[in-house]
């Protein structure tokens, strides 16, 4: 288990490295100058030249990685031109949004998905199932910044039951900044949990198909039983899986949601630093997304084992 | 002159009456003093200090509202005092001695002086720190502070634009050492900086130390930066925002205008909307194409598509709310057979292709070129669109001229001598114009000066250098409660110093 841990730990930094070596090639081949988008149209040649010596843009590439490198390793991630502000204290505070739109959306997603998908598997064919799969290709088709929209004109402007959109900050006003998240979190959890339980149906009914359930009926056990005890911990695995990649996906890919309800979420933080060639700012978030994604696969994993004692991590 | 006693009892009826309402309309229309205001604007400021970026999102948070300068830019387009009360310039142009107000203070406390002048000056000229505009402050040969109320700056050359650009944003007054600029701005305005929430809002509050004792009027004002359209105007209709700065999504000022709690004043701003021709590029180097190009273009349909109507068309680089602008938009009416016609005279009677660059963030632009394409496209002109970021725009058509059409908005206010500059990303050079504008440039008459700008517009309205297209609307959408806000934008500014809110 121990050297399990610690091939898995180099992995991640191994892939971390990479990645981010990648990120800067990138932003450095991309046209676009960070000097000319500060000091915009009218800045003289000399200005834009003493602008990038300020932001260290004239060192060689292979100085400026290093530095960045140097530094991250050291818990510092730099600066960033836009905000000019530390990179790392940027994303924390945009992971104060983010994180829990994530567990939100997430919760309210799968205590949604895993029951109505397992219904739908054992109404197989009937009218509920008809139902559940009408439910979820709806789900799937609606784009989220429409569903968003509708929500904001509804819940909002309509009743004035919930905030047009922005976010209040947890230490000024909490309840506020619960009541923000509410809108756009059932929004993701709408679009998430379509595909949730279809998934959560497909894979209910294939465990429905083995023997050793039929075995568990002929033994005389109650259906709700037989489903609790033998189908739903085989049938999570991939459903996990699934959860897991949309975890990955809502941490910056929630950006239409969160320019819709105008939320200072992380995705739109990087939005925003491509468009302005912020390279320090792009390569914290991405290196931080990737970093996030690759703790929660480990973690998938992890319950895999929990779910199913045969799958043995090694 | 004579009036009979009939006419003479109307007369005096018709001045009672109007007595009447001008006093009626001076009661219901008194200040409220207090109050929280809401402002929503599309993108957020890169830092907040007006003197070293260029994004005009600074100067609409903070000119005037926190930042002042010697003088500004009131509501009309005209240069009024701000911080200095009173000033005299030397006759042959070349210094100015302002006169400062006095008991001024700044939002940390300490006293207002003319050495805060002179800091202020020497930094943005002095290369310390890299500004966006240096032409603006090239001019200056010192400042300095005789007493403390006084500033007396030298210029190397008379600059007729001197006393315009001092009242930029660019050429705010901070704080004699003032550090932490860009994300604590200290001015001297009527509203302090509170807070900063970094992709959310910035908070200002009333200054209790202002020095003009009745301003401001709103107790606080919150600037709420919120990118998509929609969601704005869910925030307008909620209640969650009390006023738009500018809709940049015009169709929607006709739905606002219907709700009986909203309205929009449609007034002129800054940004010209042009189609730029890379003057140095076949066929735009040949004025026989550039007229073509200009009677082929249908400017109130575009107009009317990318604008809903709103905007003005122009025909020169100037803004309509610019004291010297020109009405020159008749000059090349529609007109496509005449287009062909010069296209056949020139050698295209084929037509010809050519490539559009659009940058994609600005949808004025995106929406404006689709329809200069489609109108070009009539004529034998194909264009091939090509959508490019903001940064890319910069770097391939600004930098490097490496275009051949692309249209956007000059937001500048008074730039119109950029046509005077042949390594501009235009590439036009005519050495008439650019005698013309060096010597507008250096006239201190102001009626002389005038005249001499109506040459320049004359010149580029005839040459036609680029094609131009409208003036855009400045569209700010409120609630009915809130008063006295801008109607034109006559620099990229949302002055909120006079605004009130209705009780």
């Amino acid at each position: 288990m121990l050297s399990y841990l610690a091939r898995r730990f180099l992995g991640l930094l191994l892939t971390l490295l990479a990645v981010s070596f990648v990120i800067f090639l990138v932003l450095k081949v991309l046209p676009g100058d960070p000097a000319q988008v500060i000091l915009g149209i009218n800045a003289k040649p000399a200005e834009l030249e003493r602008l990038r010596a300020e932001l260290g843009l004239n060192k060689p590439v292979h100085l400026q990685y290093g530095s960045w490198l140097f530094g991250f390793f050291r818990g510092n991630m730099g600066q960033s031109f836009f905000y000019e502000k530390g990179v790392g204290e940027l994303i924390r505070s945009r992971l104060a949004v983010t994180l829990p739109l994530t567990l939100f959306a997430t919760l309210l997603s799968t205590s949604v998905a895993i029951p109505l998908g397992t219904f739908a598997a054992t109404k197989k064919g009937k009218l509920g199932d008809y139902g559940v799969i009408a439910l979820s290709q709806i789900g799937i088709s609606i784009p989220a910044f429409w569903l968003g929209m509708l929500g904001l004109l509804f819940f909002s402007v309509q009743f004035n039951l919930l905030p047009s959109g922005g976010f209040p900050g947890w230490g000024t006003n909490p309840l506020g900044s619960i009541r923000s998240l509410v809108l756009p979190a059932a929004t993701l959890a709408v679009i998430q949990s379509a595909a949730l339980t279809r998934l959560t149906r497909s894979s209910t009914l294939d465990v429905l198909s083995r023997d050793y359930v039929s075995t568990a009926r002929g033994k005389g056990l109650r259906e709700a039983r037989v489903i609790y005890k033998h189908v739903l911990g085989n049938s999570l695995i991939s459903v996990l899986t699934l959860i897991g990649l949309q975890i990955g996906q809502l941490l910056a890919g929630a950006v239409v949601i969160e320019m819709v309800f105008h939320l200072p979420g992380l995705g739109r933080l990087l939005v925003l630093a491509v468009q302005q060639r912020d390279l320090q700012l792009v390569q914290g978030i991405v290196t931080v997304l990737v970093g996030a994604i690759i703790v929660i696969n480990f973690l998938v994993d992890m319950t895999y084992s929990w779910l199913d004692p045969r799958i043995r991590l090694s | 002159m004579i009036f009979s006693s009939r006419k003479k009892a109307l007369v005096l009826v018709l001045v009672f009456l109007t007595f009447v309402t001008l006093s009626g309309l001076a009661e219901t229309e008194k200040p409220v003093r207090g109050g929280e205001l809401t402002v929503a604007l599309p993108t957020e400021p890169p830092g907040l200090d007006p003197t070293t970026n260029t994004a005009a999102v600074i100067d609409r948070v903070l000119y005037n509202n926190v930042y002042q300068g010697l003088v500004r830019v009131n509501r009309n387009g005209e240069v009024v005092p701000a911080l200095a009360r009173e000033w005299e310039v030397a006759s042959d142009g070349t210094l100015y001695r302002f006169h400062l107000k006095q008991g001024v203070k700044f939002h940390d406390g300490s006293k207002f002086t003319a050495e805060d002048v002179v800091f202020s000056l020497n930094r943005v000229r002095g290369g310390e720190v890299s500004v966006p505009n240096p032409e603006y402050f090239e001019p200056i040969e010192a400042v300095r502070a005789p007493d403390p109320l006084t500033v007396e700056i030298l210029l190397s050359r008379p600059n007729s634009s001197f006393l315009f650009n001092l009242a930029r944003g660019d050429s705010v007054i901070l704080p004699e050492g003032g550090s932490n600029l860009t994300t604590h701005p200290v001015g001297t305005g009527p509203f302090e900086f509170v807070n900063w929430k970094r992709g959310s809002s910035v908070t200002l509050e009333r200054f209790e130390g202002y020095y003009e004792e009745e301003l401001p009027y709103l107790d606080r004002v919150v600037f709420k930066f919120i990118g998509d359209p929609s969601t704005r105007i869910a925030g307008l209709r909620s209640g969650g925002i009390d006023a738009i700065a500018y809709l940049n999504s015009p169709e929607n000022a006709i739905s606002i205008k219907e709700s009986p709690s909203l309205k929009v004043l449609e007034g002129v701003t800054t940004w010209e909307v042009i189609l730029s021709m890379n003057n140095s590029r076949e066929p735009f180097s040949d004025p026989l194409v550039r007229k073509a190009i200009n009677y082929a273009i249908d400017r109130n349909e575009v107009i009317e598509g990318a604008t809903f109507g709103f905007g003005e068309p122009i025909g020169s680089l100037m803004s309509p709310s610019n004291p010297n602008y020109l009405d020159l938009a008749w000059l090349y009416p529609h007109d496509p057979d005449r287009a062909k016609e010069l296209l056949k005279q020139a050698g295209y009677s084929e037509g010809f292709e050519a490539t559009l660059t659009l940058p994609s963030t600005y949808d004025l632009s995106l929406r404006s070129g689709k329809i200069v394409a489609d109108q070009l496209e009539k004529v034998g002109i194909k264009l091939d669109i090509q959508k490019v970021s903001w940064a890319q725009w910069l770097e391939r058509v600004f930098k490097n001229a490496s275009y051949d059409l692309t249209v956007i908005g000059h937001a500048e206010a008074f730039d119109i001598s950029i046509y005077g500059n042949p390594d501009y990303y235009f590439r036009y050079d005519n050495e008439r114009l650019q005698e013309v504008l060096s010597r507008a440039g250096r006239e201190m008459d102001d009626s002389r000066r005038g005249k001499l700008y109506a040459v320049a517009q004359w010149i580029i309205a005839e040459d036609v250098p680029s094609a131009f297209l409208f003036s855009a609307p400045s569209l700010p959408a409120m609630r009915e409660t809130v008063k006295n806000w801008w109607k034109d934008y006559p620099l990229p500014v949302v002055d909120v110093t006079r605004v009130w809110k209705e009780s």
